[in-house]
Order: structure tokens, then sequence, then C-alpha cells
């Protein structure tokens, strides 16, 4: 090798290696589930935090799968700080000990709704998923659970959640069993059963669906005539235009809570950042840019807020079917199974 | 050896070393994975070391009910007991609640506790349940890999599981199935392709190669979702076919195991006609004009003289081909329908969504077992498939 060629080699070295990151110096991290909500929430709530703080806020999305929040928290290398989740893999994460429990002394136990707190979780907002179709391509649909299953009376391939959550409570109200008892007969090994039978009749009809988008392309593109899909979004694409009715009577909502992971180093910001996301006025700031279902009480009753949001899931709580959090916690894992082996056959 | 020799050996050493190790560390790890059984013995450390010492018979001695109570509380309370209820409700539903449940009662529970817990639940009084805590105790167990051969520990020894839930060997027999399917049909397709591109004049062969190396390129999340736009109802297809009036109602093709093998092929041709290609190339083109100055028939010609030639490079792009394919997720996940996904499906299932690492191991670990098995198979049986060099 000529002594130019080495030198340049060297060269090339010295500056890939000053280039290499810092190996400490992240940004505060929040992470959510994307959509619309999280690009307002941006501009509202991280973003809001940021020039009031003076810290930087970055944020991204995941789809729900903890197993990147365990693997960070076992490697001990946690580049996440604040996590929107569920409400069933909070609990779960918070009996593993992959979310820290909630600082009550910097975040505002009381300000929340009934629910709205769990030992390692602050409220962030509702969610749901109704019923909906293309009113452009089927004039009338069905109007409940038991029409979406009668495909002599509404033909058309269905869609529903890849997930035994939403899946077996719609199959065994489709079935008859009023909201009040599903979790009763859930219970049981024969309500279970009752649920996968209801659910082999409709099986060659269904397409399911992973991520919050894709009910919503399979109606638009008509691969689809009658899907189960989240609510925020049914509506937001109805405000742009498209024909989904919003059926509420088909509501099965729950609520999504902030939490912030075991061993961040930025454990006492993210627990000041979650305080501040589920304050009254950045919340109502939010609200006037995205219709938000929010788990903070003064924000919930808040007539203004109810107005701009025909959609918030609090308003039409009694039309529809809370997820059991606790239930799922328990049976989750095991009825996920089952689901799997169900839907593999 | 001579000194050169080992001169140049003692250079490469560390290299070879590095690559031996990461290699053969994340296959070890993934084999540790499938068999450790650690929750237990971690997080309620004396009454795994009183449950060891116990002999098994009926039920415990006293204390290990009082231990096991006040451990589980004491792993609530910091936040360990997690893996300890997942691992236990993972053998038989319905654990975790019941721990939970004891635990919570536990201040209220009268003396002796041989006696209460099983007033709070019967399965406390069950010789089967304390069996089946003393075999977690233990380091490591064969659960996770009974459970991916749809078998279990039961009451006289391995039995299978319900049918219910057994799922995994229907799945392993699908995921070769499909993985053979697309190997043929990626074998059948790739040849004329790769014949074509090694005889061509070299402007057009450049313009073929680019054409198969491009899609390769393109991001995998791309492709499969472009079958999705091709194929779906109100698709081009099905437009062309409607429009051409050879069908009266659009064609159900996507998200059925037609999909899922058009996009899987569509995916994995290039593996397919790269090392053909190589291989035809080198192919001197006086073989076949020799044949044919003797005598034979094209047919001949091609069965006798080129297929043989070609064979390595049949077996060298079927046998990736087939690796990859048997590991595929993506595709089969957005293409196809509940009944065409294959086991790296509920790898994931297991990995993402139920955090089950013991799991996702024994499935991963005896995926790789089988797909080694069929490939060594496959040497010993087809003929060309064996190292290198053409045999006659």
């Amino acid at each position: 090798m000529t002594t130019r060629s080495m030198l340049s080699a060297a060269a090339i070295a010295a500056a890939l290696l000053a280039a290499a990151p810092a190996a400490d110096a992240r940004d505060l991290t929040v992470i959510g589930f994307g959509g619309g909500f999280q690009d307002n929430a941006r501009k509202h709530l991280f973003q809001g935090y940021a020039r009031e703080r003076g810290v930087k806020v970055a944020d991204d999305v995941y789809n729900g799968e903890m197993a990147k929040i365990y693997s960070m928290v076992k490697a001990n290398d946690v580049t996440w700080d604040a996590v929107m989740v569920e409400a069933p893999e909070l609990v779960r994460g918070c009996e593993d000990g992959v979310f820290e429990k909630m600082d009550w002394n910097v975040v505002n136990k009381a300000k929340f709704i009934p629910a709205g707190t769990t030992t390692c979780g602050a409220g962030a907002v509702g969610w749901g998923v109704t019923m909906f179709y293309d009113q452009a391509r089927v004039a009338a649909g069905p109007t409940d659970f038991a029409g979406f299953w009668d495909v002599q009376k509404f033909p058309g391939k269905r869609s529903l959640r890849s997930m035994a959550k939403t899946t077996m409570e719609v199959a065994l109200m489709a079935d008859g069993v009023a909201a009040a008892d599903v979790y009763k007969v859930l219970r049981t090994p024969a309500g279970q059963q009752r649920a996968f039978a209801k659910l082999d009749q409709l099986k060659p009809h269904l397409v399911w669906w992973k991520s919050g988008a894709q009910p919503l392309q399979l109606v638009g593109s008509g691969e689809v005539a009658y899907a189960l899909g989240f609510v925020g979004r049914t509506i937001r694409a109805a405000d742009g235009g498209a024909k989904y009715p919003i059926l509420w009577n088909t509501l099965l909502y729950s609520f999504d809570y902030w939490a912030v992971v075991r061993n961040s180093p930025h454990k006492a910001e993210a627990m000041k950042l979650v305080e501040y996301m589920t304050d009254e006025k950045p919340l109502l700031a939010l609200a006037q840019d995205w219709a938000v279902s929010p788990a903070t009480a003064s924000v919930a009753s808040n007539p203004d807020v109810a107005k701009r949001n025909p959609g918030m899931v609090a308003s039409h709580a009694s039309k529809g079917l809370f997820i059991d959090t606790d239930f799922w916690v328990e049976n989750g894992e095991d009825l996920e199974a089952k689901f799997n082996a169900w839907l593999a056959r | 050896m001579s000194r050169r020799n080992l001169l140049a050996a003692a250079l490469i050493a560390p290299l070879a070393l590095l690559v031996a190790l990461s290699f053969l560390a994340p296959l070890g790890a993934t084999l540790w994975r499938a068999v450790e059984d650690g929750a237990v013995s971690t997080a309620l450390p004396r009454t795994a070391a009183m449950l060891r010492a116990w002999d098994g018979e009926g039920l415990p001695p006293e204390e290990v009910h009082g231990e096991l109570l006040r451990e589980l509380r004491a792993a609530q309370e910091d936040q360990s007991i997690g893996p300890v209820l997942a691992r236990l409700n993972f053998e038989e539903t319905g654990l975790r609640s019941m721990l939970l449940q004891a635990a919570r009662a536990a201040p209220r529970l009268a003396q002796p506790l041989s006696r209460s817990l099983p007033e709070l639940d019967p399965r406390w009084g069950d010789p089967a349940f304390w069996r089946l805590l003393k075999r977690s105790a233990t380091g490591w167990t064969p659960l996770y890999l009974l459970r991916s051969l749809d078998l279990r520990i039961g009451a006289e020894g391995v039995e299978r599981t319900p049918a219910g839930e057994a799922v995994f060997l229907r799945l392993f027999a699908r995921s070769f199935e499909i993985s053979l399917v697309v190997t043929l049909l990626c074998a059948l397709v790739a040849y004329p392709v790769a014949y074509g591109l090694a005889t061509m004049p070299p402007a057009w062969a450049t313009a073929g190669i680019v054409l198969v190396l491009v899609p390769f390129w393109t991001s995998i999340l791309v492709r499969t979702a472009a079958w999705f736009i091709i194929l779906q109802r109100e698709g081009p297809i099905n437009a062309a076919l409607l429009a051409l009036g050879l069908v009266d109602q659009p064609l159900t093709m996507i998200f059925t195991r037609f999909a899922v093998y058009v996009a899987m092929v569509h995916v994995l041709l290039p593996f397919a006609i790269l090392p053909l290609y190589g291989v035809m190339k080198r192919i001197p083109p006086e073989y076949m004009r020799a044949a044919a100055s003797l005598g034979a028939p094209p047919w001949r010609r091609f069965l006798r003289v080129y297929l043989p030639l070609t064979m390595p490079g049949v077996a060298a792009g079927s046998v990736m081909v087939f690796m990859l394919a048997v590991g595929f997720y993506i595709t089969p996940a957005l293409v196809g329908g509940s009944g065409d996904q294959m086991v790296s499906y509920f790898i994931a299932f297991f990995t993402n969504t139920t955090i089950n690492w013991g799991m996702a191991a024994a499935l991963a670990t005896l995926l790789m077992a089988m797909t080694g098995a069929f490939v060594a198979l496959a040497r010993a049986f087809v003929p060309g498939l064996g190292a290198g060099a053409a045999r006659g």
C-alpha cells in the first residue's frame, strides 16, 4: 500500500469515528400509536411541554407491541421514556416491572375520571371500536352485531381485529348475550366455546386486520363490506367526506394510559411530562384541533369539548361496552393463544 | 503444517473466532431460552429451594405454603411477580388469578394454611398443582419444546394437548408445504428466465439482469403491499377479467393461499435466478454442439447434457429459496388468509404480543432443526443436490 492510500484510509477512519454519535445525551422520548392524534399531540402536548420547560422532546410511533419495552428494560438500555399503553398491557407491564409506579407527588391523581388511573398509569385518552361500512356502496347496512353476522341479508366480506380482545365480545353480543353479561359468560369455558362457535359461522367471510389503518383501507377499497374499526379514525374519515355511519350502539371502548418505562434515564422528567400532558390547558388546546376523549375530569366534562367532539367515547359510554381490563389481564394470554389456534385451523 | 500456513492460520484466527462466536452465540442463546425456566427460582428463591427438597408425594409441608405466600407478596411489592405468573399461567390457565387471589388474601388466612388455602380455592389441595410448582422450580423445563410439538406433561407423563389448542404440528406441516411449493414454482420459473439471460446478446442480457435486480433491491414490504393493490376485488386484474367478460363476478384473490404463493415466488425469484444464471453462463456452448453432432435430438441434448450441468445451480438456488421461504413472516401475514399463516407468525406472536420468550425460542429451535433435517434428507435423495461439482 502506498503512503498516500494509507493516509487516506486513516483519514476516513478518523472521520467515521468522529461521526459516531455520542453514547449519552438523548432527548426525552414519548411513544404513541401514531395517526392524527399523535400529529396533534406533538403540536400541543409534546412541543407544548418542550416550549414551556425548555427541554427537547422527541416522539415516535409503535403498534402496541410490548416486546421492545421488555427487551429495553431487561438489557438496561432504555431509549423510551413515556409510552401510551392500552389498559391490559399496562397492568401486565406493571406486574412485570417494566413500568415505573406513577409518582403521584408529581402527577395530580385527583384530576382524573374514575378508572382514570392505575398503579403505573395516568389516563390519557379514551378509544373505541365501532362497526362501520361504506354507505356509498351499501345504502342501508346492519345496525347491530347480529346484522354483522347475517351474510344472507347483508352479503359481503367482514373485517375484525386479529385479536381475541374485542372479537370474542362481539361474537357473544351477536349471539344475543346482553352487554352487561358478556364478561360473565366469557369467563366460563362454555361461554368461550359459544364465542368460537359463533365465529366459526362467520370465518369464511372474515378478513383480519392488525393495524388501525387497515379497516379503513379495506372498506374504502371495497375489499370488505362491513368492518370493526377505531371510531376516532372512522369519524375523521367521515369528516373528510367518506360516507361512514357511526353506530354508537356497537361501541366497545377503553382507555389508554401514559406510562413511564422502568429505569429510564429521564424518569423524573417523564413524570413531569405526563403531568403536563394530562393537564387541563394543554388538553383544551389539543381539543381545538383533534377530537379527544380525555381522561382528565375537567376536560371530559367541558361542554365546549363535548360539542367539538361528538365522538368522545365518554359521552357514549352508556350505549357501549367497556372492555374489562381485569378480565383481559387474567385471561388474555390464554384466550389469545386459543384464538390464534382457532385462527390457524 | 508449514510455518507459512501456521502464520496464515494465526492471522485469520481472531476473525474466524469472531465469526464463529457471532454465529454460535445467538443460536446457543435461543436454544437456552427454549429450555430455561428460571422465573420461579429467581422471584421465589426460598420457596423454590423448599420445593426442590420436597419429595413430590402428596402435599408439601406447611412451611412451604407460608413461604410461598410471603414471597408472592414480596414479589408483588417490587414488581417481580410478573414472570412467575406468566410462566405458571402458561402451563395451566387460571393459576395467575389463583395465586394473586391467595397473595391478596394472605393476611386474613387462618393457620394452618394447608387447610385454609384449599377453602379459598380447591386447587390448593390438589397434589398435581404442587407437582407442577415443583417442576417449575428446577432450572430448566421441556414445557416449551413439548408444547411446540402439541404435547404436554399430564398426570401419567407426556400426553397430547387437547384438539382446541393443538396447532403447531399442523403449522409446521403447512410451513413446509408452502415452502416446497414455492421452491418448486421458483425453480420452474427461474430456469427459462436464467437460460434467456445467459444466452441473450449482451445488451438484452444486461437489461434483463437489471429487471431482475431492481425489484430485488426494493423493500419487501412495498412489494408485498403492491400485491394487495393488484389482487384486490377492484384491482387491475379483476377489472381486466370483467372487461374481457371472462368472469361475471370479481375473483377473490387476495387473502388466499394463491396470493401467498404469488407474492412469495415474486419475492424469492431473484434468489433462484441468480445462481442459475451464474452456472449457465459458465457452460461452454461447445458441449451442446458436440452432442448435436453426435446425433442427439434437442430434447435429449437438454436432458442428458444441459440439465445435469445446471443441476448445481438449481440445487443452490432451491436450497436458498427453501430456507428463506420457511422463515417467511411478513408476506403470508399481509396477503394470506388466517389459514395461510406459517410458523414464523407464531414466533412473532410469542415474541411481540405475549412476550413468551420460551415458546418463541422453542418454535425457532424446532424450525431450525426440522429445516436442517429436511435439507440433509434432500441432499441424500435428490440427485445433484450434493456439494458443488456436476454429477453424471
